[in-house]
């Protein structure tokens, strides 16, 4: 054997295939078996088993030079195993590991250069590589760690250890024989519930021991709201509950307030105290929202002095606010046909909670009874619980030919209420009759600032139809029909009105029907007009005859429902039903992680509701807490009218996204969404470490659990180096020497001549 | 009652076309009966329906046209007039198909009926040949009695019976549409309680109870009339604790 090889082997170097070698292997096994059975009746048991031992030696050595038998020498050697040292990138990382101390990245450091000082004496057997996971993986050394601070938003063990086991399949074949995970082991991903299920399943089957190394300490003072639990949205005028966990370690026996705002209003406060030196506390706000929408909502405590962490004080949230039932408050001023066709539509509607108050006898009006309490089912009319206390509960509040200027009918005192209530976002419906729009006493000097009209004549009695104006058309309180030549067409067949208010509109109202032969200052007086009065809306429709929709319609036979579908329009317009807005602006998330971009989605639509392809979109990012627009960003719709703009990222807090479009020189609305940029993500909101995790994670791979620093360098568990690899080879053929051939020949006479002799042959 | 002078009344019954003219702007809010024209006797309380109206007006705050329209079942017209008095001294005769089409269809679409047997009868006359109609308009809605806790003997005074001039039957029958009363009926012959003679006298004695039985026909009127005009308000959730401790 030569020196340069270390290792031998026996192997076959004849060069006919494998089945033709079986086939001349039986063929020589044949030949024995045959000679044995044609000695069958030889009585003689002595030359029996010499004649057939002579065949089998030559059946023997025919086989030997079939298959050529010969040594192959060969030069082999161990290969050397990798050890991975897993390093955390992640922010939590950057956390000192006690005040005022070191990073516990800076403590990984060190730990990183002692561990390879120690592999250093087992080079020959292992190969170490350092990595950084945040959460990919990325070459590192112990200089990078301490240069470039840990920026990672998440902590992900398992998808780390997941990736540094993939490797073993990638470009090198080097087997894995442990690896040096290195963490504070603040998992936010799979492992962050602790290491059960799954997650523990996926861990064993790793097939590697994980020796895990602790940075940081457990004695971090701070105050952290690690979680808020709330729906992603609440019922406006309903209760909801915020549930906020809040832990504080080190904060034993203190007293702190937790503050719940919205966009700035405190909504909620309460204090806590903890009772362990690491305790969770959870705090619970009951609320109800007054308007739909969304809103930014942030839960926040103080800040101590000495806390690890200042910015997981506070976090936000976005909520969505929406209405279960439209609550509609109905102001009777008596009872009439028209009051009697609109409470039946809207008692029938599921989606409308009806309240409603009728003046069934005025102060005038004598029912001719001994006792009024017991004999008349009449209610006072309790206009300071509807127009001072739960005025704001309403959606929409309609007087229907309400005006009386009698002191207990009256309403002049509360409509500087119902002015502000519309201002600030209500909606409000007036519909005309005797005691409306001028022809009643009351004048509604306050209130009448709401409104889209004002009065201008007296009543005109002659019977009507009304015209759609050119708003009208387009307008969807009035499409009782899709497409505007069929809602033109469906108003011109309904029954004519008998006599309207003749009114003017203010400027800035929309009119929508109006008198085909009335004239106010040279202009056909408004029969339906809306506008927008601050954030809340006003309709007038100064008829008190709209039931002829409902019923005289009917009276030639048709089954139209345009009375329902009108009135089903003005009650979604008036609570600014997304549906029927022609800009639509969407915070894309509406709750923004700190760092990434904030986005909005603008869908427009034109008057008629088509799609506003091409629009000109602009958005305005507007700071809650600034008070002012921070950043403005402009899009062109694409042919579905939608468009996305993107800001770059904010600094934390609450947001408004101001969305205006155009279409040429038109306007196509406004809408707005809001949007929480959070202070700190969820990497950020926990400074503490966690050893049981940690601990765990080894238990399940097979490794051991360590803390950092290390006093002494440990025992690490770790698979041996098994595999062998193949350098060169050189094979030394067994069969060709002279004598095995005289031996064959030798066994073959042998058996011949003895077979001669004992007259076989 | 008994303290209204005639001369009063009939001052104010020749005023009520004029009442708040100057301040309404057209009759289609104000109630305005309409009286249903059959081929029987269907003129009988007309008198008693402009009583009922003048009543209204006095003690409510409801708007009303006293003078009663009489429509034919038949006619378009018929659907400007939310409620429609159908009432009868003897046989009803049949409807024509037409007419009981215009019925049902006056009826499902949010129209009131109130029918009423001028006659009091009870399974024959008005009686038989009204249920025999009803059936033919309503057939899915057959007439059943209301009971007492229904919100018309509570929409404007307190009730706990449903006298007329008459008290055949305690209690009104209805038909009753998605939770509404489309057709209400009386065989105590409502009406002829409230009819009153050109001298402004009350045309029928009342039978068993005297004034105080016209009083509280009257009160069933209005109470009607009321529901008519208001349906259910008076079983809002709003109402419903003041009027249980009145019930007290």
């Amino acid at each position: 054997m030569s020196p340069s090889y270390n290792a031998w082997k026996l192997v076959s170097l004849s060069p006919l295939p494998s089945w033709l070698l079986a086939l001349l292997l039986l063929g020589a096994l044949l030949g024995v078996l045959l000679a044995a059975m044609g000695l069958f009746r030889e009585p003689s048991r002595r030359r029996r088993i010499l004649l057939w031992a002579l065949r089998a030696g030559a059946g023997l050595c025919a086989a030997f030079f079939l298959l050529e038998p010969g040594i192959r020498n060969l030069q082999v050697a161990r290969v050397k195993n990798r050890v991975a040292v897993l390093v955390d990138r992640s922010a939590s990382m950057g956390f000192p590991v006690e005040p005022q101390g070191q990073s516990r990245s800076a403590q990984v450091a060190d730990a990183v250069e002692q561990l390879l000082r120690q592999f250093e004496g087992m080079k020959d057997r292992f190969t170490v590589e350092v990595f950084g996971f945040d959460p990919e993986l990325s070459p590192l050394t112990a200089q990078l760690i301490r240069e470039q601070p840990p920026r990672a938003a998440r902590t992900d063990l398992l998808s780390a250890l997941r990736a540094i086991k993939a490797g073993e399949q990638g470009a090198t074949s080097r087997k894995l024989s442990g690896v040096l995970l290195l963490s504070d082991g603040a998992d936010n991903a799979e492992l962050a519930s602790g290491v059960a299920g799954r997650a523990k399943s996926a861990l064993s089957d790793l097939e590697v021991p994980v020796s895990t190394f602790l940075a940081g300490k457990e004695n971090l003072r701070d105050l952290a709201i690690e979680n808020v639990k709330v729906d992603d949205f609440a019922f406006v005028r309903n209760s909801i509950a915020v549930e906020v966990e809040v832990r504080g370690r080190l904060f034993k026996g203190r007293q702190v307030g937790v503050v719940l705002r919205r966009e700035g209003q405190v909504v909620a406060s309460k204090g806590i105290s903890f009772h362990s030196p690491d305790d969770l506390q959870t705090v619970s706000f009951s609320f109800t929202p007054d308007q739909t929408g969304r809103f930014v909502y942030t839960v926040a405590m103080p800040v101590f002095p000495d806390e690890a962490v200042a910015e997981n004080n506070s976090r936000s949230f976005a909520l969505k606010v929406i209405r279960d039932r439209v609550r509609v408050l109905l102001v009777v001023g008596r009872p009439s046909w028209d009051e009697r066709f609109l409470r039946g539509l809207l008692r029938q509607d599921p989606n409308v909670d009806l309240i409603s108050f009728y003046i069934l006898r005025t102060m005038s009006d004598d029912p001719m009874v001994v006792n009024q309490d017991r004999e008349l089912s009449l209610i006072p009319f309790p206009m300071d619980e509807i127009f001072e206390t739960k005025l704001h509960t309403f959606d929409v509040v309609v007087f229907q030919n309400f005006g009386y200027t009698d002191p207990q009918l009256s309403i002049e005192r509360y409509e500087r209420n119902l002015d502000r209530y519309v201002h600030g976002g209500g909606a409000f419906a007036m519909i005309g009759g005797d005691h409306a729009f001028g022809e009643g006493r009351a004048r509604f000097a306050v209130l009448g600032n709401a409104m889209p009209v004002e009065p201008a004549a007296a009543a005109d009695l002659a019977d009507f139809r009304p015209r759609l104006t050119p708003e009208g058309l387009r307008h969807p309180v009035t499409a009782l029909a899709s497409g505007s030549i069929s809602t033109d067409a469906a108003w011109s067949t309904l029954p004519q009105l008998p006599g309207a208010n003749i009114t003017r509109a203010k400027p800035g109202a929309t009119v929508l029907l109006e008198h085909p032969f009335a004239v106010v200052e040279g202009k056909n007086a408004p029969v339906l007009a809306l506008w927008d009065y601050g954030r809340g809306r006003a309709l007038a429709l100064a008829v008190d005859s709209s039931w002829y929709w409902a019923f005289t319609s009917h009276a030639e036979g048709s089954q139209s429902r345009r009375y329902d579908r009108f009135w089903g329009n003005a009650l979604r317009w008036l609570v600014r039903d997304p549906d029927l807005t022609t800009l639509r602006v969407t915070a894309d998330p509406a709750s923004v992680e700190p760092g990434k971009p904030v986005a909005a989605m603008v869908a427009a639509r034109l008057p008629d509701y088509q799609p506003a392809a091409q629009a000109e979109v602009k958005v305005d990012l507007y700071s809650v807490a600034a008070g002012k627009v921070v950043a403005t960003q402009s899009a062109t719709a694409g042919m579905d009218g939608v468009a996305r703009v993107e800001f770059p990222p904010p600094e934390p807090g609450a947001y408004r996204l101001l969305g205006t479009a155009r279409k040429g020189e038109r306007s196509l609305g406004e809408g707005e969404d809001a949007v929480a940029v959070r202070a700190v993500g969820p990497e950020l909101a926990d400074a503490s470490v966690r050893p049981d995790l940690l601990s765990q994670v080894a238990k399940a791979t097979g490794g051991e659990a360590f803390r950092l620093p290390l006093s002494s360098m440990p025992e690490l568990p770790l698979l041996d180096p098994p595999l062998v690899e193949v350098g060169r080879s050189k094979d030394q053929p067994l069969w060709d020497r002279w004598y095995y051939l005289l031996l064959l020949v030798g066994l073959l006479g042998a058996e011949w001549v003895l077979r001669r002799r004992f007259g076989y042959i | 009652m008994s303290s209204l002078s005639r001369r009063c009344l009939l001052g104010a019954l020749g005023a009520l076309p004029f009442a708040r003219q100057a301040l309404a702007f057209g009759d289609s809010a104000r109630f305005i009966p309409a009286v249903a024209q059959h081929k029987g006797k269907w003129d009988a309380r007309l008198s008693g329906l402009r009583r009922l109206a003048w009543e209204l007006q006095r003690r409510t705050s409801v708007e009303v046209v006293a003078d009663a329209r009489p429509l034919r079942l038949s006619s378009p017209k018929l659907f400007e007039h939310p409620f429609l008095y159908l009432g009868g001294d003897g046989e009803l005769p049949p409807l024509e198909v037409e007419e009981a089409e215009t019925l049902r269809r006056y009826l499902t679409f949010g129209g009131f009926l109130l029918a009423d047997a001028n006659d009091g009868s009870d399974g024959s006359g008005f009686d038989a040949s009204f249920r025999r109609e009803m059936a033919r308009v309503l057939p899915q809605a057959p007439l059943s009695p209301l009971p007492a806790t229904h919100v018309v003997f509570k929409s404007f005074f307190m009730l706990d019976a449903a006298p007329g001039r008459l008290l055949q039957k305690p209690y009104l029958e209805a038909c009753s549409l998605n939770k509404r009363a489309a057709v209400m009926y009386s065989q105590n012959d409502l009406a002829g309680a409230w009819s009153r003679d050109d001298g402004g006298d009350y045309e029928l004695e009342v039978s068993p109870g005297g004034d105080g039985q016209r009083e509280m026909a009257y009160r069933l009127g209005i109470n009607i009339c009321m529901y008519a005009l208001c349906l259910d308000y008076k079983d809002d959730a709003v109402h419903l604790p003041l009027i249980m401790q009145k019930r007290r």
